[in-house]
């Protein structure tokens, strides 16, 4: 199994232990009084954990086109993954508190940043994946 | 080697993928700075393409890849009922979208959710055959 595969299974693991968590601790309003946690609870488990679990299987497992080109490979996974994570945690810090404090420069920034870093670790994703997507007999193995 | 029928299910899926986190990302940026009204009215599609397009798509086409093949040709099922099921899944799923983007078009949404059924019904006679074990075969 990569490395690249296991950060991204393992971070998913983390993101699905707290997704639950954080729908345990909806259950005590008192606890969790003006937070907006509803989307912080489903991005978790969509984003953190399901999205990431395939991720990381599908760079384990999809065929490779270019095996010459590992590094290059790597190099977008892993900027994926950062960018991913960062944006996540990111957003998981910042929206629950936009209910208390909306006006508040930091936390547009911190949002912003966050959605514009999502959208490109899924950018980047699907550029390390979609040449992948091939049947090898019409045009993956050329010796050339 | 993977099937053609499998290739354009996850080749939909990454695009589903990217459609939905595009929206999340403008819907999500509205929270903070007021863009404009209508990108609320995105919510609906933003969860079905994450959940029908992306996920389920994905799973689906990984699925009738991987899971062992039959002994006997045609090894994965006749091949026009895999395009059968890409076929209907999407396009029941651009019927579902554009019925959450535009409440007017009348029965979009159960043309739609009809279509997806049908797919998920042939994929599921499909797989049914191919969820076996050739361990003790020998």
């Amino acid at each position: 199994m990569p490395t690249t595969t296991r950060w991204f299974i393992k971070s998913g693991v983390v993101y699905f232990i707290l997704g639950i968590t954080l729908a345990f601790l909806a259950e005590f309003p008192s606890l969790t009084d003006n937070l907006s946690l509803l989307p912080i609870y489903w991005h978790m488990l969509v984003m953190g954990w399901i999205t990431q679990l395939i991720i990381g299987v599908s760079i384990w497992m999809f065929p490779r086109k270019h095996r010459d080109k590992k590094k290059r490979e790597s190099i977008l996974v892993w900027a994926s993954f950062w960018t991913l994570n960062i944006g996540l945690i990111l957003r998981f810090i910042s929206e629950p508190f936009i209910p208390i404090i909306e006006d508040h420069y930091i936390i547009k920034v911190s949002i912003t940043l966050s959605a514009l870093l999502q959208w490109i670790a899924v950018i980047l994703y699907a550029i390390e994946i979609w040449p992948r997507l091939q049947n090898r007999k019409k045009g993956g193995r050329s010796k050339a | 080697m993977m099937p053609a029928q499998s290739i354009w299910m996850i080749r939909s899926a990454l695009l589903y993928l990217i459609l939905s986190v595009s929206l999340g990302t403008i819907i999500l940026i509205q929270k903070v700075i007021n863009l404009h009204p209508f990108i609320w009215a995105l919510l609906s599609s933003h969860y079905e393409m994450a959940i029908w397009g992306w996920i389920v798509q994905l799973a689906m086409g990984t699925a009738y890849w991987m899971f062992p093949k039959k002994l006997d040709d045609p090894r994965r099922g006749p091949e026009w009922a895999g395009w059968l099921v890409f076929g209907c899944f999407n396009t029941g799923l651009i019927l579902l979208v554009i019925s959450t983007l535009f409440q007017s078009v009348t029965y979009a949404a159960a043309f739609g959710r009809g279509l997806i059924l049908i797919s998920i019904v042939i994929f599921a006679i499909l797989m049914w055959q191919r969820i076996v074990t050739y361990r003790n075969l020998h």
